[in-house]
């Protein structure tokens, strides 16, 4: 029987155990997203909608004005620049300073260099909660506060990018290296002209990491923005929803926060496979 | 660069073989400066900081500081509230790692049966909370738990749960609900990167064993319980680690649902160095104190996890 039923066409190869489980999936799916998928139609209501008792997913009548509100009362617009300007410099750092660092633990030779390696990757372990009030304090008595430069400062380094990128720079063969040497190529050259574009993709990788986790950042710039002006979205976002209770509407709020989302989510659903098997690699988050 | 200098043929010996021996190390430091600046500015002076800072009691709106010893320490473990705080978060703990871990691995089993073209979609769609801030998930709760016309009272009340909206529990108001609710929460925004490392570790055990089970004529039962469970249980560890680690600071969510209330239900030990240090009369030194017994937590729990890294490296 079994062989029988292996050998029909294509078609006919359905059963009951497969449906059950494509129903299951798509059940718990739409559940786990469920959050998501209300903040989204909720975003599109009218402002009497969002408010009926018993509430409904789906609007009735689509609108933009929640947008509008979002984008127009509460500065969304600044925010979101602000939280562009943000993750975009910490990305860029973090990838420029952990190709740098990566490639003098993996390639060159130098003395302390397992003692610094095992000090950065040591520099994993420390909570940042054992050290933002100190930073909050260097920050501020420098003058930073409030500046994209305290927003920033903190996170232009990565450990977890030097570790990431140290292991993918160890798998090139190191012919590579005596090859451009002997050719009169120096190290600057060659990190930048051969190893990077071999290493596109872990590098793109980790820029995504960077950028995830610089974008949902909530406890710091909470504590070093003080003005509307220099907040980031999630900052804009949690300040949005505490006017509710003055009597505010939700539908604005979800706006926002599907403003706050929807970067993420695009690089989600560009970069699902990349960011999946990273994470299910390093272990990290980023 | 190196090279040229090797080159010049009015370089005296000595000096090149000096600049050969320098160079190479002064190169490889100057690739590295700018990671250990930074490492060393915001990460490994501030441990000395904070614990230079929680042995002192510094006057608010001020700069006096007076150095008072282990007091801060003393005053927190002999006070009633932070104990409360150490509780509250062992509670939040318990109830969001192992209900995280037990639904993502029995979701990562059914994401790895082979459902054709789909996977991708069912994947998107269990993966997707991985993206999302602490701060959204709050927000996204908040209207959740609504107390009017909140969709969550509703559903349950629709399922029989509860009889009525009346009866349904008031989320964020009350102090027995309010915890639940941020553990609720909290562990939706952490459940997308458990499935993922949950599924990692599913697709790495090898086919053969279940083929030699089916043979035995083992049920998808048994071939769970005796397969796939025990061969999960290093993927399982670090899942039990790394949640233990994230829980411990999860800050975002109850800054956002509770403000660490109703009274101090939800205020755990991370939300509590943040009220210390920054809400109303900041008492760093009382904070820093306060951060340094969590990051001993957290960090012995960062050892164990490092110290039996090696062990997972079959599986992952």
């Amino acid at each position: 029987m079994a062989v029988q039923t292996r050998k029909a066409p294509r078609g006919f190869h359905i059963r009951f155990s497969d449906i059950a489980v494509n129903l299951l999936l798509i059940l718990i799916g739409v559940a786990i997203a469920m959050p998501i998928i209300i903040a989204i139609f909720t975003s599109f209501k009218t402002p009497s909608q969002v408010i009926t008792f018993p509430p409904s997913v789906l609007p009735k009548d689509w609108t933009l004005q929640n947008y509008v509100v979002a984008w127009n009362v509460n500065p969304f617009g600044r925010f979101l620049l602000n939280s562009t300007i943000q993750s975009g410099l910490i990305t860029l750092a973090q990838v420029l300073f952990s190709v740098m660092a990566a490639y003098a633990f993996a390639i060159l030779e130098f003395p302390g260099r397992n003692a610094l390696f095992y000090l950065v990757i040591g520099s994993l372990m420390v909570p940042f909660e054992l050290v933002f009030i100190p930073n909050y304090q260097l920050i501020s008595a420098l003058g930073w506060g409030d500046t994209y430069m305290g927003l920033t400062m903190p996170f232009l380094v990565s450990a977890f990018g030097v570790f990431l990128l140290r292991q993918f720079f160890l798998t090139v063969p190191k012919d590579f290296h005596d090859a451009a040497r002997i050719d009169g190529c120096g190290n600057w050259r060659y990190l930048w002209t051969v190893l990077v574009p071999l290493s596109k993709g872990s590098i793109g990788a980790f820029a995504i990491f960077a950028f995830l986790s610089a974008w949902n950042q909530y406890l710091w710039p909470l504590i070093i923005t003080s003005s509307v002006e220099m907040r980031t979205l999630q900052i804009g976002i949690r300040y949005f929803m505490s006017t509710l209770d003055r009597g505010a509407d939700w539908g604005p709020v979800m706006a926002g926060a599907v403003i706050a989302i929807l970067p993420a989510l695009a690089v989600f659903l560009i970069a699902q496979k990349q960011l999946v098997r990273g994470i299910a690699m390093s272990g990290l988050k980023g | 660069m190196a090279q040229s200098t090797l080159d010049g043929p009015t370089a005296a010996r000595s000096t090149v073989k000096a600049r050969k021996r320098v160079w190479p190390t002064l190169e490889a430091y100057l690739y590295l400066a700018p990671t250990l600046i930074g490492l060393l500015i915001f990460v490994f002076i501030p441990i000395f900081t904070s614990f230079q800072l929680s042995l002192n009691r510094i006057a608010p709106f001020g700069n006096q500081t007076r150095f008072v010893g282990l007091d801060n320490y003393v005053t927190l473990l002999t006070s009633a509230d932070y104990w409360d705080t150490v509780r509250i978060t062992f509670l939040f703990v318990l109830g969001t790692v192992p209900t995280g871990i037990a639904l993502a691995v029995a979701l990562a089993i059914l994401l790895s049966y082979p459902v054709g073209r789909m996977a991708w979609f069912y994947r998107a769609l269990i993966f997707v909370p991985v993206i999302i801030s602490s701060a959204v998930t709050g927000v996204l709760f908040r209207w959740l738990y609504h107390p009017v016309v909140g969709y969550l009272s509703y559903w349950m009340v629709q399922l029989g749960i509860f009889e009525n909206m009346q009866q349904a529990p008031n989320w964020l108001g009350s102090k027995e609900w309010a915890l639940v609710a941020v553990i609720i929460a909290t562990a939706w925004r952490q459940l997308g990167f458990n499935v993922i490392i949950a599924l990692a570790g599913v697709q790495n055990i090898d086919e053969s064993f279940y083929d030699a089970a089916k043979v035995d004529g083992a049920g998808i039962l048994q071939r769970i319980r005796h397969i796939t469970l025990p061969l999960l249980s290093p993927t399982l560890f670090f899942l039990l680690v790394i949640n233990v680690i994230y829980s411990f600071q999860a800050f975002g969510e109850i800054n956002i649902l509770t403000q660490g209330g109703p009274g101090r239900a939800t205020t755990t030990m991370v939300y509590s160095i943040f009220e210390t240090a920054f809400v109303g009369t900041p008492q760093r030194g009382l904070a820093s104190a306060q951060a340094y017994i969590l990051a001993v937590m957290v960090i012995s729990m960062s050892f164990i996890n490092f110290a039996t890294a090696s062990r997972r490296v079959h599986y992952q």
